[in-house]
């Protein structure tokens, strides 16, 4: 009990949950500001696709890609992001993901120069350009990471909720993985655990129905995902994955379960992802119909129909958001462009911590 | 003679060996519908059926196991990883099982199973997905470990790994696979494994090495060495890792005297250091100089184009190294 009152103590130091039901909250300020991240993720990883198909031209003629190597977006699926951020207590939470790791940075608060420098390269990047597209970390903002290994990182999830009820600080720990994820043998060991241990984590597949080519029921004996937490014995549900009020609510039920010390929750938040796997995924395995239909669920667009028939924006204060947000994203290409690269000898920087009598370079 | 690229060679090999043999099968992580991550396995799935070209979900750990079982039982699996780099999660499939059973068994089983897929640094993919696997896997007992550099490689030692009976790791490098080169079309064109291939005969000195590297920065060098420095180098291609051909080596490093090993691994018990071990004893008597390794910097893989390259072994390097051990 006592560590249940030590909980609650903390969590009322952070910031107010809101309610997720959607009704406004002073004025709708908050709301509003919500579209707007939402935005920004989309141009940003919009203009993310344009810098890596357009290479520079150098000094000699030759062309470089301004972006190398892998890059998945994360268009299509910015309520899952949004909705996380909404109730995230920063300094308290944590968050960890795969690959597809950009949207979750900027929702939390990483700065689009940090995020851009950092598919470009440069020192100035949240990874000082040793991470790149699939590795974003922030630590100060609570995002642990960007991993490439699918399901890799399921267990660290596992992990920092662990620290967190260790330290008794009231945080929880958000780790999300793709529907692809859920087939690795880390999610089944880590969510055993999870519910064994008691610890403060929502577990989320955030299911685009497809794990690069592969649709789910091509990849997971059973088609409904939130099924797949079945006998863990921790509850287990489908979220609206485009709807970001179906996203708040119910990471908000799992967040107070979890800090109420009743353990983890798992949640399939179903969604859309609007671009390829990769940018070199023509997706033939998609109908274009199925495609065109699931614009019309773009998260983007149902959660500013929403505000607007609730008079919370309007559509100037759309489009003033919009000019807004692609102007800062504008920028950050061009931050970015100007920013240096590492220099050569900082590659043998940050391997270890201490220094050792002999550490070779 | 057909000019095939790598991936094309490799499909060769692969479909050419399902032709003989029903019991060859193929399955990892989009090998199928998707006509294959690298589009390695294209059109497969039409030619040979879903009970043969077979998709996984990305589960690793079941499928390479899966392939151990299935090889036990007769079947001779190839498995596709999309990258060496996720082997990791798996490792105890191909090591404890494949590589242990016939052992632990007292050899009641073969275990005929081929792993392949992209193996090393490729451009720019971070620290994750840019590990050289082969010391890893070259010191297990048990496993045979093969590394081409040409698509006529690629193919030759692939059909031989798919009808050998034992567990073969097949590293391939994902940069290489639009590498072109001239392919034999005899479908009975082998390479056999545990020989490695004297490229170019010379009497200074001895480079060693495989892959990718050999591909990148040897041959560019052995051209270096030889027109501007003229240091005539004898070149060896080692295809297979394990078993090593210990005797192609010692004999050019006897005739030679001087040996520079170079690979893109750490070198700190890296693939070049246990070659290393393998040689000076053998060869202590006949060398000049010490043996020279050029590996990549212990570190992770950075992002950073500039930062990978300079990580790498380079022309440079290599030059200045065949220089140190022929004192010039
Ligand atoms: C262990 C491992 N296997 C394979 C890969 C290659 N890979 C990277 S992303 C991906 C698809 C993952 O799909 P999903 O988990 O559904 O995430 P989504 O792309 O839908 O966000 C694959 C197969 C990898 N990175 N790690």
């Amino acid at each position: 009990m006592a560590v249940a009152n030590e909980l609650e103590r903390k969590v009322k130091l952070s910031a107010p949950i809101p309610n997720g039901n959607g009704q406004p909250q002073g004025g709708g300020e908050v709301e509003r500001q919500r579209l707007r991240t939402m935005l920004l993720i989309r141009r940003f990883e919009e203009k993310t696709y344009v810098q890596y198909t357009e290479p520079r031209t150098l000094p000699d003629g030759s062309k470089e890609m301004k972006i190398g190597g892998f890059c998945h977006l994360y268009s299509g699926q910015e309520a899952v992001a949004v909705g996380i951020a909404a109730i995230f207590k920063k300094g308290i939470d944590a968050l960890v993901n795969g690959y597809r790791c950009h949207g979750h940075s900027l929702a939390l608060g990483m700065s689009p120069r940090a995020a851009m420098a950092e598919l470009f390269g440069r020192a100035t990047g949240c990874s000082k350009g040793k991470g790149g597209s699939m590795h974003f970390f922030d630590k100060e903002v609570g995002n642990h990471g960007g991993h490439g290994i699918v399901g890799g990182h399921i267990p660290l999830g596992l992990g920092f909720a662990f620290a967190q009820k260790y330290k008794k600080n009231g945080g929880v720990t958000y780790c999300l993985f793709g529907d692809g994820a859920i087939n690795q043998g880390t999610f089944n060991e880590a969510l055993n655990m999870a519910s064994l241990l008691k610890v403060p984590a929502v577990f989320m597949v955030e299911n685009n129905g497809v794990a690069m080519g592969t649709q789910v029921e091509r990849h997971s004996a059973e088609r409904d995902l939130a099924k797949r937490a079945l006998g863990y014995n921790m509850p287990t549900e489908n979220v609206d994955g485009n709807d970001v009020d179906a996203v708040i609510a119910a990471m908000t039920k799992a967040a107070e379960r979890g800090m109420r010390g009743e353990g983890p929750t798992f949640y399939s938040v179903n969604t859309y992802r609007f671009r390829g796997h990769s940018m070199s995924d023509a997706m033939k395995y998609r109908p274009k119909e199925e495609a065109e239909k699931a614009k019309l669920r773009d998260p983007i667009l149902l959660y500013s129909e929403k505000l607007k028939s609730r008079g919370l924006v309007t559509q100037e204060q759309i489009e003033a958001m919009e000019a807004e947000v692609q102007s800062e994203v504008n920028q950050a290409v061009e931050q970015a462009e100007a920013d240096p690269n590492p220099g050569l000898d900082e590659r043998f920087d940050d391997i270890l911590a201490e220094t050792y009598p002999y550490q070779p370079k | 003679m057909a000019v095939l690229q790598l991936r094309e060679a490799l499909r060769a090999a692969m479909t050419e060996e399902m032709d003989r043999d029903p019991n060859v099968f193929l399955l990892g992580e989009e090998v199928a519908e998707y006509n294959g991550a690298y589009k390695v396995s294209q059109g497969m799935l039409d030619k040979y059926g879903p009970g043969r070209v077979i998709d996984t979900p990305i589960s690793e750990a079941a499928f390479s196991g899966l392939a151990v079982g299935a090889a036990t039982m007769g079947l001779r699996p190839i498995v596709e990883f999309m990258s060496w780099s996720f082997t990791w999660v798996c490792i105890d499939q191909i090591v404890n099982n494949a590589a242990n059973v016939r052992y632990m068994s007292g050899g009641q089983y073969k275990v005929p199973v081929v792993f392949r897929g992209g193996n090393g640094i490729a451009h720019q993919l971070g620290a994750t997905h840019s590990h050289r696997m082969e010391s890893v896997y070259a010191r297990i007992p048990g496993l045979i470990t093969v590394c081409p550099s040409t698509p006529a490689e690629a193919k030759g030692l692939l059909k031989s790994a798919i009808r050998c009976d034992d567990p073969v790791i097949f590293l391939e490098s994902e940069k290489m696979l639009n590498e072109k080169g001239e392919v034999p079309d005899d479908t009975n064109f082998t390479i056999p494994l545990g020989v490695a291939n004297v490229e170019r005969q010379g009497k200074d000195v001895t480079i060693l090495s495989y892959g990718r590297p050999l591909q990148r920065v040897v041959r560019p060098a052995v051209e270096a060495l030889v027109n501007d420095h003229q240091i005539d180098v004898e070149l060896i291609d080692l295809r297979t890792l394990r078993p090593l051909d210990l005797h192609t080596i010692v004999e050019s490093v006897k005739k030679t005297g001087r040996c520079v090993i170079v690979d893109e691994d750490w070198g700190y018990a890296g693939m070049g250091s246990g070659i290393l071990y393998k040689i000076q004893k053998p060869c202590f008597d006949y060398l000049d100089a010490p043996i020279e390794y050029v590996h990549s910097d212990e570190i992770p893989v950075p992002f950073n184009h500039y930062l990978e390259e300079a990580m790498m072994p380079s022309v440079d390097r290599i030059v200045s190294a065949v220089k140190d051990v022929c004192y010039r």
